[in-house]
């Protein structure tokens, strides 16, 4: 929006938004130009989405909106109403890390981390839909984010290990299933 | 390749088989912070009452900056400042350059000098209106042809800057031994000339300062992410005319990745601030992505190279002749040295006694350079590397053998080079045969990727296939006496002597809590390296406890005293040194401490496993029995470690002449396996094969992980990356992550790593610097591997990038 456009102070068009964010309504007066990106940093206080690039390269800003994976920057706040927007900081029960975040750690999947928010919710959303990802299903399923530190080895060794873990995590339901221990 | 299973880490509570927590892949302190989003980086800080600063940036690469009107900003109620060259003049100074002669302001003086110098700023209430503001601000230009190409800039009669008379604002020649006789003798001489194209580190996280004043201490508290904060504040204290002890700079715990770039960040420290002190308010300023990679002060080297190398024709490299152009941008800032970094390894790993190295250092209108992953080096091994390429190939011999002829050998180390500095140890024809034999075991045989079958028949569909080794050495552990030297006259030069050598030592403070757990303090800032990882490792070996017990923060450019700080491959070595000299400091005085409180001599009691004792085990006191004991601050420590060169007159002849001292040499031997596809021109490395040395590893999970950056860095460069600019126009042609590719998971194949150990003599631990290593030995062996692969063609990889483009250029060059 360029300046001709915009009215002078306190005369900026508003608008009454709510979001779930992380399983709690959010309900805020927002300008209908503020980005997701900026309306969960600073108005949310969710400051693990980072912002890189703001034109939706690096995946620095990715969340989850409504199950689907999106790169925060790229969306107006107004876009999220009565949609549910999950980040990294609901990731955590109990102070417990998820089987994802602790496979980053353990792998070392992880230097400056300004980019392993983004990674993270990339990788959740990846395993849930393909559990048991192949080198190449992982290759295409983080190609949307981008690391400058790890070169990405360990980052792949890190899907796996999480893949596993969340697979562990799954044993005794299976267990419980029809084909028996 | 038993050695190159993953290094998986181990958590820093638990207990270790062994007695040293050093050398284990200790899991990192800093990750948890980062993966619940609890870490703060310069962009979450926002103090109460924070404004948000926009910067008015020159759209012309060289104009006569006519007028700035700013009245239509300043008559909107939502502008809370504006500031112009002219306020700056009026009470603040211009900023400290790299060369004398150059009088830099934070806002462009007169003239702009290229896209994206900062013409004004705007301060408002949020960053969206500040960006309004900045869209009110009128800027009047005359534009004038700008000086885009660093080799015609030479020659140029436009000039960048009208008083220095020359767009060439350093030239040095050097010689050593005796590079014409050498040349003259030998039987003949190869030549080449090869491109490097303009790259940086561009981290994720761009640059950020929140700026307050304090009126009634007339001092600024600036929480930034630069980098090297307590060496570089003088380009923020000086620029704001206050003394070093006003200007507090504070660097956050966690910064998103700098690899050198962030050193030059101070123009944004010092608009802000001057914005801060105008308004009494805390000022915040965080680059977007367009203004840091268009003009962020923050490019790194682009060269041209026209090198020559003597030899013989069985084989024995004489002499070797280094000229080259480094194209710096619009100004002069601070890393000018990097052209003279190269000296530190400037026959790389082969032994040559004559050498001449001379370059012009020139200005265009681009935005400046800073420092990158390397400074300096990347570009001259690979040049270096790309000779030794053709004057295999003339001479008729195998470019493999005829580098291995050429080698320093074992018994020659430590080896003094013709620049004076000294490789510490290692044995690189050993290196160069294990990769043989790696790539024999693996892939030159059946089934291989080099299996000659296969080669040949991806020959005949087109895609074109070969992988060449070579011995990279990575400079480690520089000093910052040398970083002045082109201020330095040659008189001083000649007469210097070493105790005119003034280095910098590594600073650490540590101190018993009363819990009796440790807290430790860093004067270095760090950027993802895991710093506060390695020191516990180190602090928990020296003072008998587990890392977990020891919690590491950091030092404001106030509270530390001026020293080097994160760069030049330097952490390992020089926290190493700090650590066992503040370990051995803090138990002297806490076995002191219980000797009084028993009334016993000394001798009498012992500093074992996180305890004193007493007579064996008479009695025992726990640190936070001697914390409650403390009454005269003996609890408390700081030790200043030196340099290591210092301590040793081999360096004598490099420190007295100001050359780069570097005194650990880590080296890599790599074999990408790069496939070009002949008819696009796309080259793909299948597999990175590296053989990696950086003496003893503190933390080899740290080790492994810093070279997977730097390969993956060395890739961007050798293939991807590029800052190029519109010849006529002088327009920047990279300034979105669009344009300026960094390497991404399509990009990067498996790196597969083995590691010797040849200890460092010269260090404390034995371990030596290794944070720059894959950018620096990865673009020389990407571009040899292009070149082993494209040898029936003819055609070699003489500029990198080594884009596509470029590629089916030279290919249809070849086949005319």
């Amino acid at each position: 929006m360029g300046i001709e456009d915009t009215p002078h102070s306190g005369e900026r068009p508003t608008r009454e938004i709510s979001v779930t964010v992380n399983g709690e309504a959010v309900t805020r007066e927002v300008e209908p130009r503020l980005k997701l990106s900026d309306f969960l940093r600073n108005e949310c206080d969710l400051h693990g989405v980072r912002v890189g690039c703001e034109h939706g390269v690096c995946g620095a800003c990715t969340v989850s909106l409504d199950g689907e994976t999106v790169k925060s920057c790229l969306l107006y706040a107004v876009q999220a109403e009565d949609l549910a927007v999950e980040t990294v900081e609901g990731l955590a029960e109990d102070g417990r890390l998820h089987s994802v975040q602790e496979a980053f750690h353990e792998e070392h999947a992880l230097q400056c981390g300004f980019c392993t928010s983004g990674f993270v919710m990339a990788t959740k959303s990846l395993l849930e839909e393909n559990p048991d990802p192949d080198r190449e299903a992982i290759e295409e399923g983080l190609a949307d984010n981008i690391c400058r530190c790890t070169g990405y080895q360990n980052i792949y060794r890190a899907v796996d290990r999480a893949a596993d873990k969340l697979a562990a995590d799954l044993e005794p339901a299976r267990d419980d299933g029809e084909e028996g221990a | 390749m038993s050695e190159s299973e993953p290094q998986a880490g181990q958590e820093a509570g638990g207990e270790l088989e062994g007695r040293s927590f050093t050398g284990q892949s200790v899991r990192r302190f800093e990750d948890r912070r980062i993966l619940t989003g609890e870490a703060e980086y310069i962009h979450d800080v926002t103090p109460p009452n924070c404004l948000e600063m926009a910067i008015v940036r020159s759209v012309h690469a060289h104009a006569e900056v006519v007028d700035v009107d700013t009245s239509a900003a300043e008559d909107h109620p939502d502008c809370e400042l504006v500031l112009t060259i002219d306020d700056l003049k009026e009470s603040y100074n211009p900023q400290p350059c790299g060369l004398e002669g150059y009088e830099e302001w934070s806002l462009a003086d007169g003239k702009a000098r290229f896209v994206g110098e900062p013409i004004a700023v705007v301060v408002a209430a949020d960053r969206y209106l500040a960006e309004d503001m900045a869209d009110l601000v009128d800027v009047t230009y005359e534009t004038l042809d700008p000086v885009v190409d660093g080799m015609a800039a030479r020659e140029a009669d436009t000039l960048v800057h009208e008083d220095a008379g020359s767009n060439v604002a350093d030239n040095v020649r050097l010689t050593f031994g005796d590079p014409d006789g050498a040349f003259a003798d030998a039987d003949r001489v190869v030549e080449g000339t090869y491109e490097w194209g303009r790259v940086s580190g561009v981290p994720l996280e761009t640059a950020g300062v929140v700026a307050q004043y304090d009126e009634d201490g007339d001092s600024f508290h600036i929480d930034c992410n630069i980098q090297l904060h307590t060496l570089v504040d003088d380009t923020v204290y000086e620029t704001l005319g206050r003394p070093a002890d006003r200007v507090e700079l504070n660097v956050p715990a966690d910064v998103g990745g700098s690899f050198g770039t962030k050193i030059a960040i101070h123009r944004y420290c010092n608009l802000a601030s001057m914005a801060a002190e105008q308004l009494g308010r805390p000022v915040k300023f965080v680059e977007d992505r367009i203004e840091n990679l268009q003009g962020g002060d923050m490019h790194c080297s682009e060269r041209t190279y026209e090198m020559r190398l003597a030899c013989d024709d069985d084989g024995t490299m004489r002499g070797l002749d280094v000229w080259f152009v480094d194209d710096f941008g619009a100004w002069p800032h601070y890393p000018v040295n990097q052209v003279l970094k190269p000296l530190s390894v400037l026959t790389n790993a082969y032994a040559i006694d004559d050498v001449a190295y001379e370059y012009d250092l020139v200005l265009t209108n681009k935005t400046a350079q800073t420092a990158y992953r390397g400074f300096g080096v990347d570009p001259h091994q690979y040049a270096l590397e790309m000779l030794v390429d053709d004057a295999a190939r003339e001479l008729g011999i195998d470019p493999t053998e005829f580098r291995r002829r050429n080698l320093v050998t074992p018994d020659q180390l430590p080896y003094r080079i013709p620049s004076g500095n000294i490789y510490d140890s290692g044995d690189y024809p050993g290196a160069m045969d294990r990769m043989g034999e790696i790539l024999d075991e693996n892939e030159r045989c059946e089934g291989g990727l080099l299996d000659p079958e296969v080669v040949e028949e991806r020959r005949e569909e087109g895609f074109y296939r070969g992988t060449q080794t070579a011995v990279l050495i990575e400079p480690g552990v520089s000093g910052s006496d040398w970083t002045d030297r082109q201020r330095t006259d040659d008189e001083t030069l000649a007469n210097r002597t070493r105790e005119d050598v003034a280095e910098l030592p590594e600073h650490l403070r540590a101190e018993v809590k009363p819990d009796g757990t440790v807290l430790a303090w860093l004067a270095t800032d760090s950027s993802g390296q895991g710093h506060q990882t390695l020191v516990a490792q180190l602090l928990a070996d020296e003072l008998g406890l587990l890392p977990s017990d020891i919690e590491v923060d950091y030092l404001d450019s106030v509270e530390a005293p001026t020293e080097y700080g994160s760069a030049a491959s330097r952490m390992a070595v020089m926290l190493s040194g700090a650590s066992v000299g503040v370990g051995e400091r803090l138990r002297e005085n806490l076995a002191a401490l219980a000797a009084d409180h028993w009334g016993v001599e000394r001798e009498a009691v012992d500093y074992r496993d996180g305890r004193v004792e007493l007579g064996g085990i008479d009695d025992a006191l726990s640190l936070a029995d001697l914390a409650a004991l403390d009454d005269e601050g003996r609890t408390r420590v700081s030790y200043d470690y030196e340099h290591p060169a210092t301590d040793f007159p081999e360096f004598d002849d490099a420190l007295t002449s100001k050359y780069p001292v570097y005194p650990t040499a880590a080296y890599a031997v790599n074999a990408p396996i790069v496939e070009v596809d002949v008819e696009t021109g796309e080259v793909e490395v299948l597999k990175f094969y590296t053989l990696r040395d950086c003496g003893t590893m503190l933390n080899p999970m740290i080790v492994e992980g810093q070279a997977h950056g730097g390969i993956a860095q060395g890739l961007g460069a050798a293939l991807m990356e590029e800052f190029g600019y519109d010849q006529d126009s002088g327009q920047p042609q990279a300034i979105t992550m669009f344009d300026y590719l960094l390497p991404s998971t399509k990009n990067m194949p498996d790196i597969e790593m083995e590691h010797t150990v040849h200890p460092s003599p010269f260090t404390e631990t034995g371990a030596k610097g290794v944070g720059e290593g894959g950018m620096i030995d990865a673009p020389a062996a990407i571009a040899c591997s292009i070149n082993d692969a494209l040898e029936p063609l003819g055609v070699t990889a003489d500029r990198l990038p080594f884009t596509a483009h470029r590629a089916r250029k030279r290919l249809r060059e070849a086949e005319e």
